[in-house]
């Protein structure tokens, strides 16, 4: 169990009806299946090199960060990491395309952990699994087959947090979504060719987790579940940290694609300014000053920005989200951060000349 | 289908700025009914008077400044609210629109208005007319006299319990009658138990910081006891410090101000924690019964160097911590 008692928001998890619903198959039929070539032994006897080949021939992706399974592998095996933990935690509010396969292809899910502990060799092994959401109709067991389950709780960012977490402790994090692929690679012999994406939002007619083809455009994935209104926005990833597309029909899906929400209002054009009341200064998980520094990065000052370690931002929207003035904030921090490092590097150029000369 | 682009996050909470100081109108609100309460229509009247002039003058300002209004601003109206509440309800009119007319004018527009000013603008109007009119400022009548809307106004003079502490006297109110506000006093600032619940409102809204507030208090408290006024009675002189004057109103409305203040919790609570000091400064050594709206003028001066301070200590401390854990991976 993590205590946090780090800053953060709460948010309206939304997470129903898509996680209650069944995880259905949509395929693209002009893509068909891919199988790897080798036979199939026992695989008992099937060393861990053996294994990583087979994560590295399937082509398998970790939906969380989007680095090939096989190389987190390998790392993780060179590291002699104590422990691996499948990651479903899943807490920004819509998605649930971690949540959702790994309730319902359980047994794929714990043999995938089996198989990445053994490649690893790891002692231990557990589910990570956001607790705090609410009006949910699944409710979270213990233990997964064998494996416990172990319950992030706080606020948002939960996700980001715990990684920072299990980062200094020797632990592997593995995205669940991937672990299932690496199960059916070993055991069935297919290679990536899906991935798990929960399309949801205001305006979807039935919000549900699919497991679509990967390459596939998300017009096509928003025509399957239907659309009760027109969307004003569609948004690709989570809701707090995905980007908007204005092109449907030419985005396509990725394996790193978690979801796709669909918004039917744009939200009010109230050209409001800044009242300073600092609530975003109150809620940054890495108790930043978003106040002052969006202050300084819109109004050029670099020179300002020294104590304020905008480096560490994460981007991860709860300042922007909290804004009572509803202003762009985490957007125009993670633009200052690119800008304040060219400033930096432009004073050393200037510092090295003026010793030069 | 026609989208548009927005950059993440895509969902946003429901506060915006109108709920934020709406929480502040609301808050404003009982005062007017408990002033109204104790002094008649009179208080409503004037009221009205300052929100109007505040509004007005606020629209004209920001139309010549060139700026697009498409948006209720509830801050002047805030404004307008904060003034007469802090004045005696016998003030005349015209001095409650020459502080709305201050505030606004001088204090809050030529800095940039919403957001954007130092000082925090009805505690900069009051403090114009305290100088300008203490005699006005500082008369007060007693409460349940109804005074008339227009016209001469007669009623009986008293004494408020901040002059008789000023004074080296004591209070002669009773524990229950100054809990509700039944002493001579500002019209809106004596009524302690209702300003508790709109703290505890602000504070459960988040538009006030609880903890800045309890700084404040508790260093008004440890002067007062350390030094009190009443001699020899220092539970009584403790008590009396936090009843009498504007300094719960103070705490509620002007210490938590949204633009003013510090941004950090830590700098709240040691922005709020000198301003108490100050203000008891200003009780004991100042020319006025009340110096609180002094007191804060000064303090929002400090503010951003507070906040600046604040920062720089929080990154070195923050640094030391990397560079702890970057020592033991």
């Amino acid at each position: 169990m993590i205590h946090y008692f780090s800053k953060g928001i709460v948010l309206e998890q939304n997470k129903e009806p898509a996680l209650s619903r069944e995880l259905a198959e949509f395929l693209d039929p002009s893509m068909p299946p891919k199988y790897r070539t080798g036979e199939t032994g026992d695989i008992s006897s099937v060393g861990p090199e053996k294994l990583i080949a087979i994560a590295k021939e399937a082509g398998i992706v970790d939906e969380t960060d989007g680095q090939p399974l096989f190389e987190k592998l390998e790392k993780a095996r060179y590291n002699k990491v104590q422990t691996l933990v499948a990651d479903a935690i899943d807490d920004e509010p819509y998605i649930s395309s971690q949540l959702c396969p790994s309730f319902q292809l359980t047994d794929q899910l714990i043999g995938g952990v089996e198989l990445a502990q053994k490649i690893i060799g790891a002692q231990k092994s557990c589910i990570a699994i956001y607790r705090d959401i609410y009006g949910v109709g699944i409710k979270i067991p213990e233990k997964l087959g064998e494996i416990p389950i172990e319950r992030i709780s706080g606020t948002y960012p939960a996700e980001y947090r715990s990684k920072t977490i299990y980062q200094s402790r020797s632990t592997a994090v593995i995205g669940s979504c991937a672990l299932i692929h690496l199960y059916r690679a070993v055991y069935e012999k297919r290679c990536q060719t899906t991935c798990f994406v929960t399309v949801a939002g205001d305006c979807v007619a039935t919000p549900q987790n699919l497991e679509a083809s990967i390459g596939m455009t998300v017009q096509q994935l928003l025509d399957h579940c239907g659309l009760s209104f027109e969307p004003k926005r569609v948004v690709v990833g989570g809701s707090m940290t995905g980007y908007a597309i204005t092109d449907t029909k030419s985005t396509k899906i990725t394996p790193m694609t978690r979801g796709i929400v669909a918004f039917r209002e744009d939200f009010d054009e109230m050209n409001y300014t800044c009242i300073g009341c600092g609530r975003c200064a109150q809620v940054c998980p890495e108790g930043l000053s978003p106040y002052y520094i969006y202050k300084f990065v819109t109004a050029r000052r670099y020179a300002m920005l020294r104590n304020f370690d905008i480096n560490l931002c994460i981007g991860c929207g709860t300042c922007s989200y909290i804004c009572p003035a509803k202003l762009d904030i985490s957007s125009v921090i993670m633009r200052g951060k690119q800008e304040y490092e060219n400033y930096l590097q432009d004073q050393l150029r200037r510092r090295q000349k003026d010793s030069a000369q | 289908m026609k989208l548009t682009h927005r950059f993440p996050p895509h969902i946003r909470s429901r506060e915006n700025n109108v709920t934020v100081m709406g929480d502040a109108v609301l808050a404003l609100l009982p005062l007017y009914f408990m002033a109204c309460f104790f002094y008649g229509p009179r208080a409503a009247a004037l009221g009205i008077l300052s929100v109007l002039v505040c509004f007005v003058s606020d629209l004209l300002c920001q139309k010549l400044a060139g700026r697009k209004i498409g948006v209720i601003d509830l801050s002047p109206v805030v404004t307008g609210l904060i003034i007469p509440l802090l004045l005696p309800a016998s003030i005349p009119y015209s001095i409650v629109v020459v502080a709305d007319l201050f505030a606004i004018l001088v204090i809050k527009q030529p800095f940039g208005g919403l957001g954007q000013n130092i000082f925090n603008p009805a505690a900069g109007g009051l403090a114009f007319v305290t100088i300008t009119w203490p005699n006005l400022v500082f008369r007060y009548t007693a409460p349940f006299e109804k005074l008339p809307l227009f016209g001469e106004i007669t009623a009986r003079l008293v004494a408020s319990p901040a002059y008789q502490l000023k004074m080296g006297g004591i209070p002669y109110r009773d524990f229950t009658d100054m809990l509700f506000g039944n002493f001579p006093g500002p019209m809106g600032a004596t009524n302690i138990l209702v300003l508790a619940t709109c703290l505890i409102f602000l504070v459960v809204r988040k538009s006030a910081n609880g903890k800045a507030a309890l700084a404040f208090l508790g260093t008004v408290t440890v002067f007062a006891f350390v030094f009190p006024r009443i001699d020899g009675a220092r539970l009584q002189s403790v008590f009396y410090e936090l009843c009498s004057g504007i300094l719960l109103f103070g705490v509620v409305f002007f210490l938590n101000d949204p633009a003013t203040s510090p941004k950090r919790e830590a700098s709240k609570i040691i922005y709020a924690a000198i301003a108490g000091a100050v203000t008891m400064l200003y009780r004991y050594f100042g020319g006025f019964e009340e110096g609180m709206v002094f007191a804060i003028l000064l303090m929002n001066a400090f503010a951003w160097g507070i906040d600046m301070c604040c920062e720089q200590w929080i990154s070195r401390e923050r640094r030391k911590r990397l560079e702890k854990k970057s020592e033991k991976l």
